[in-house]
């Protein structure tokens, strides 16, 4: 059994010691095997150094436990180690297991063992999806390292902060207040205050990522012009369609497409494609890392879709005046017509010298704000 | 005369939100596929629902009430296209293709090469 591979994805976790000693036990139970040890970098990070670092200083630190577990043993231990997802952009459970799983597929691994508080780092706890998602593949099986005895569960509030809590606080009172009609009556403040407490603590983990900052308010007044904006689009297509539909020919020539908005994190991007889809005539049809698969019904909105018109009010809103600069996904060739939505895209078949550029291009521009894009500031 | 005008924009405003409710039925059933129809689907919701929520809004007057129709609006404007999304995206996962100029099948062929699937 020489071809024993088993892949570990690490993430910062306490109960890491205990995973990589249970992996080598049971690799090396019958003869010679191999650890491959993997980070996989949260999506937000364009090649962050301190964030590297603390990967290559997490994978060190789990080989030299995997060595010294495998002194015990006589077979042989073989210890790989890799980082993935540094130059992708990885926001879902099935982005990430797509990940793992291409690596294990590449490298040859017939088994892949998680961490019991593995956390890949794009926000909600995640591991029973990801587990589920690997169970698609074939080519290896999928385990649970057993928790042990210096496995804890995370503590209640653990993933959150106080800042955190805090803007929950305020928005849920003030949502309760104007439901409540009347905020000067003392009932309505004291019931409103033990609401927001419990939505506050109950929700904390799964709203926000990460503390809202000054950026936050910022946007939120960005957000005021935005919705205008995106109003008068609504409006102007509505008219469109509605010419469209009531025409006696129904002069339509629907397209699939598929686009890659140069936008960055989960936030912005279901900003986006909800703005996409409110506006009739373009309809996202799927979303998989930052590539976005659009429906369009006619030419007009097709052409509206390339030229990226609300794309660039989205990075407005989220990065501010200078990102909206950008130039529109059609001239960066990041937009085609598809005729069905298995094929490759276009920037992914070639490698080549076009996406490259506009790739370069792209980091020039780069907003200062990127690295804080996941806040759930959209009331 | 402040009261017709606003009768008059109510009453407006409720026909415009009508008129779009309407267009996004006849789309419905004009429109040849899955993915097209959910496109109007969303009319419906966003230009019908929100003229009629805006004469709402507009007959209640200043009060919390009226403040509500437009949170209304804000969820609504967040749920319509989850929804349109997640019909589309559902219909991509079992393979339907969308239908585009030189596809001459007719809602009778595309039935009937559903049952033979089964």
């Amino acid at each position: 059994m020489s071809d024993n591979r088993t892949l570990v994805p690490l993430s910062a976790s306490s109960t890491n010691r205990n995973t990589i000693e249970y992996a080598v036990r049971t690799a090396l139970a019958d003869g010679p095997a191999t650890l491959r040890l993997v980070y996989v970098h949260p999506p937000e990070v364009h090649a962050d150094d301190s964030r590297e670092q603390a990967a290559t200083d997490l994978l060190k630190r789990a080989s030299v436990w995997a060595n010294e577990d495998g002194e015990q043993f006589d077979a042989e231990l073989t210890i790989e180690t890799a980082q993935l997802g540094t130059d992708e952009y990885l926001f879902s459970p099935s982005d990430i297991a797509d990940t793992i799983a291409r690596d294990a597929i590449q490298t040859g691994a017939n088994r892949v063992l998680f961490d019991p508080s593995y956390d890949p780092g794009i926000g909600a706890p995640l591991l029973r999806p990801l587990e589920y998602e690997l169970a698609r593949f074939d080519a290896f099986t999928v385990e649970e390292a057993p928790a042990g005895r210096s496995a804890r569960r995370t503590p209640f509030l653990a993933r959150t902060s106080l800042p955190q809590i805090g803007a929950i606080f305020v928005i849920s009172f003030v949502f309760y207040q104007i439901l409540a009609a009347d905020p000067t009556y003392w009932f309505e403040i004291v019931t409103g205050v033990v609401s927001a407490a419990i939505v506050a603590i109950g929700l904390s983990q799964v709203t926000f990522t990460r503390n809202p900052t000054w950026q936050t308010p910022a946007r939120l007044v960005r957000h005021t012009i935005y919705i205008p904006y995106l109003l008068k689009e609504i409006i102007k297509s509505n008219i469109l369609i509605a010419a469209v539909i009531l025409h006696p020919k129904l002069p339509i020539d629907p397209r699939m497409t598929r686009i890659r908005p140069a936008v960055w994190g989960s936030l912005p991007m279901t900003a986006l494609s909800n703005s996409i889809t409110l506006t009739p005539g373009t309809l996202a049809v799927r979303i998989d890392g930052r590539t976005l698969t659009v429906h369009t019904l006619v030419p007009a909105a097709r052409e509206g879709l390339f030229a990226g018109d609300l794309e660039r009010a989205i990075r407005f809103v989220f990065y501010g005046r200078e990102a909206a600069e950008i130039t529109s996904p059609e001239q960066r060739g990041e937009a085609e017509l598809i005729d069905s939505t298995d094929e490759p895209s276009s920037w992914e078949q070639d490698d080549g010298a076009p996406t490259d550029a506009a790739e370069e291009e792209r980091t020039d521009t780069e907003p200062p704000t990127m690295n804080e894009t996941d806040e759930g500031d959209d009331t | 005369m402040i009261e017709t005008i606003r009768t008059v924009a109510i009453v407006g405003f409720i026909l415009v939100g009508l008129f779009f409710t309407l267009v996004s039925a006849t789309g419905v059933i004009r429109l040849p596929d899955v993915y097209s129809r959910a496109h109007t689907a969303s009319q419906a919701d966003t230009l019908g629902a929100g003229f009629a929520l805006a004469g709402v809004a507009l007959a209640l007057g200043f009060s919390t009430t009226s403040f509500k129709t437009v949170l209304l609006l804000f969820f609504i404007f967040i749920t319509n296209p989850t929804a349109a999304h997640a019909i589309a995206r559902a219909a991509d996962e079992e393979g339907i293709k969308p239908w585009t100029t030189d596809d001459d099948r007719t809602d009778a062929d595309l039935y009937e090469e559903a049952m033979a699937d089964e």
